[in-house]
């Protein structure tokens, strides 16, 4: 058998659409004019990263050169998945365009437009740069990003009601989109931040987002991100997390939709008793293609880290999981885990994963495991053997699996009707 | 007309011949002890009727409830009321117990053209059912014997049996692995499927299981073939002498 075809080596070109939106005057965009002008540069001189880039060995940047500069159409809003979640505080961006902000807050959280925000907080909003070309769309999202949110949530407060993102990516605005948010949590505070993506179907729209939490000592986020609807949608969405002491962050990543979703989760645990908790479910089918890469620092003594990533790969959907984590050399007395599991269901499905621990320390207790497997036919066996159909029989187990990370998810209602789309996702494919 | 009638069943694993030509006929009401010493072909009889993939029979027939059972899909089998229980029951760590007895269970039910079934009732006869086999709560969101110990899941192979109701149940080792106390759980909830419209079939080495769930009829699989039959004296006898002796006696 011949090796396979390198993918997307050539340099990918800047498409039109996107040369001339970075032409356009700065006036409307939210960063810092210096760290505007720099990205700038950054993009331009990059393009757009490709598979000689190490963290883009997986992923063709292809569909967005490839997006077509669609005239802008007004669309229906999809569902909101609020819906049955007691108090969500809904904010809903529409093709990137930030609508009203939700009223009537609880005492300690504060939501500012990104474009009306303090310099300080703006400053702090686009303080990550970009490195090399693996940073490229980080680069871009700093030189176009006109909108964002700050959600400031004071020392002590304890925010019961869900925030809740509504990201219709749409094309009502035009074929991509460039969102920054920005998270700061005082100390002892405790919040939970849903963000939902989503959008009709035929609708080509990119949205590359950027989000940034900073969080105090002994500060608890659980920060959830659903991939729902949209065939045609493209998702690249990168988070950075800075934790204070004893600091507790909860991911909870979920993508069932979109035609691409790339995320990246980059953890940055720098003070000691801080722990982070990554859990993620993406079930790629049909051409979707779905890749997270999850880089945690462990910089600080006695810090811990849990991982689980499962990806159910069906049909001609692409998979990839990989999980970068660094044990600085006077951190020691760490705990990290890092389980990655993964079901490929067709013959023509991909799953690409990889474990990357990098450990300077040495009194340290690292594990990691990665499986791809497919059905288990003796299982398959053992529940026809009690009347359930074959098909039937592969639902439960392929419902068992997902259902692991969607139990994580908090509210009843929540994973309710995350159970149901994931159901009605995996379709009645034999 | 008998329940299961098994005539000249032959077949084989790959080139491996493991059944030679098995004769069998099981009435309702009554209750069988399969015995044989290890690679007699007990186990496989077991697969073969519960229509697992890689054996192939090369001759002979099944009838079940007057139905051709080799031709039916394995789901279809139990869903006509012959229920497999297993020798090692499998783990399936997603998918909870109350989830398999629920789709089992309605599985059945759209067989024989009934409705969905009532879930308070569903529940209500599925706690009775854990608590006769002396089983805790909490076991019904666990996933399908992850983690179960021996005995727990042969405990659970027997629930399933008494919310399932088979007209033939085929229980392959059941006994096997058990101690004492889990032994007699075990044997109360056999004796409870006991019934004249019913028949079970024990799939056993030793003859232990047999004083508490007492067979109509005993058989010696041996090579194959069934080469001796008896009435619950032979399982004593073949406890008393072994079965060298019996194996010389037939040859």
């Amino acid at each position: 058998m011949s090796a396979p075809m390198p993918r997307a080596l050539e340099p990918i070109v800047l498409p039109d659409w996107l040369r001339a939106a970075l032409s356009q005057p700065a006036t409307a965009r939210v960063a810092p004019s210096s760290r505007q002008a720099a990205a700038l540069a950054q993009i331009l001189n990059w393009g757009l990263p490709t598979a000689r880039d190490e963290e883009w060995r997986w992923t063709n940047l292809r569909p967005i050169a490839r997006l077509a500069a669609a005239e802008p159409q007004a669309k229906a809003p999809c569902s909101d998945l609020s819906v049955g979640i007691p108090d969500a505080l809904v904010i809903r961006f529409v093709g990137g365009q930030l609508q009203a902000l939700p009223q009537n807050l609880p005492a300690g959280l504060s939501l500012t437009p990104l474009s009306r925000a303090h310099d300080i907080d703006r400053a702090a909003a686009f303080a990550p740069s970009a490195q090399s070309r693996n940073d490229a769309l980080l680069a871009l999202n700093t030189a176009c990003a006109t909108e964002g949110v700050v959600l400031d949530i004071a020392a002590n407060a304890d925010i019961q009601a869900p925030v809740v993102l509504d990201w219709q990516d749409n094309n009502q605005h035009g074929n991509h989109s460039h969102t920054r948010l920005f998270i700061r949590m005082g100390a002892h505070s405790t919040a939970t931040v849903l963000e939902a993506t989503q959008a009709p179907e035929n609708t080509p729209h990119w949205r590359n987002a950027v989000s940034v939490i900073e969080q105090g000592a002994n500060s608890q986020l659980t920060h959830i991100s659903l991939g729902l609807a949209g065939d045609q949608r493209l998702l690249t969405d990168r988070s950075f997390v800075q934790l204070g002491r004893d600091a507790r962050y909860r991911s909870i990543n979920i993508q069932l939709g979109g035609q691409l979703a790339r995320r990246e989760i980059d953890v940055n645990i720098s003070e000691s008793g801080a722990h982070c908790d990554l859990l993620g479910l993406m079930m790629p089918r049909g051409k979707q293609v779905m890749d997270t890469h999850t880089r945690i620092t462990h910089g600080a003594p006695h810090t811990t880290s849990n991982e689980q990533y499962q990806i159910i790969a069906d049909e001609a959907g692409r998979g990839i999981f990989k999980g970068r984590i660094l044990v600085a050399e006077d951190a020691q007395k760490i705990e990290a885990y890092q389980n990655s599991r993964n079901l490929l269901l067709s013959n023509t499905a991909e799953i690409d994963t990889k474990p990357e621990l990098e450990i300077y320390a040495d009194d340290v207790k690292c594990s990691h495991g990665a499986t791809i497997g497919r059905l288990d036919d003796e299982a398959l066996y053992y529940l026809q053997s009690r009347g359930i159909s074959r098909t039937n029989a592969r639902k439960l187990l392929i419902t068992g699996f997902a259902q692991e990370i969607i139990d994580a998810l908090p509210y009843p209602e929540l994973v309710a009707q995350m159970s149901a789309m994931m159901q009605t996702h995996m379709g009645d494919a034999p | 007309m008998s329940l299961l009638e098994i005539k000249n069943l032959h077949a084989k694993i790959g080139e491996k011949i493991i059944l030679r030509g098995i004769n069998l006929t099981v009435n309702a009401g009554e209750v069988h002890a399969i015995m044989g010493p290890n690679g007699s072909g007990k186990s496989t009889l077991c697969q073969v009727l519960g229509g697992r993939d890689g054996f192939e029979v090369t001759e002979g027939s099944v009838e079940f409830d007057g139905m051709n059972l080799l031709e039916m899909e394995t789901e279809d089998r139990a869903n006509a009321g012959l229920l497999l229980g297993f020798q090692h029951p499998v783990e399936i760590p997603g998918v909870k117990n109350i989830y398999l007895l629920k789709e089992s269970l309605n599985a059945q039910r759209k067989a024989r053209g009934l409705g969905e079934l009532d879930t308070f009732a569903f529940m209500k006869q599925v706690r009775e059912l854990v608590k006769s086999m002396q089983m805790d709560d909490a076991f019904l969101h666990r996933g399908v014997n992850a983690g179960f110990s021996g005995g727990e899941k042969k405990r659970n192979e027997i629930l399933q049996m008494l919310l399932l109701q088979p007209k033939l149940a085929l229980l392959d080792e059941t006994d096997s692995g058990l101690d004492i106390d889990a032994l007699k759980i075990v044997s109360e909830g056999i004796n409870r499927l006991r019934g004249t419209d019913r028949g079970i079939v024990l799939v056993t080495h030793y003859q232990r299981l047999l004083s508490y769930v007492e067979p109509d009829f005993v058989h010696i699989l041996y090579k194959g073939q069934i080469i001796k039959s008896g009435d619950k004296s032979l399982a004593l006898q073949l406890e008393a002498e072994g079965y060298e002796d019996i194996l010389k006696a037939a040859s």
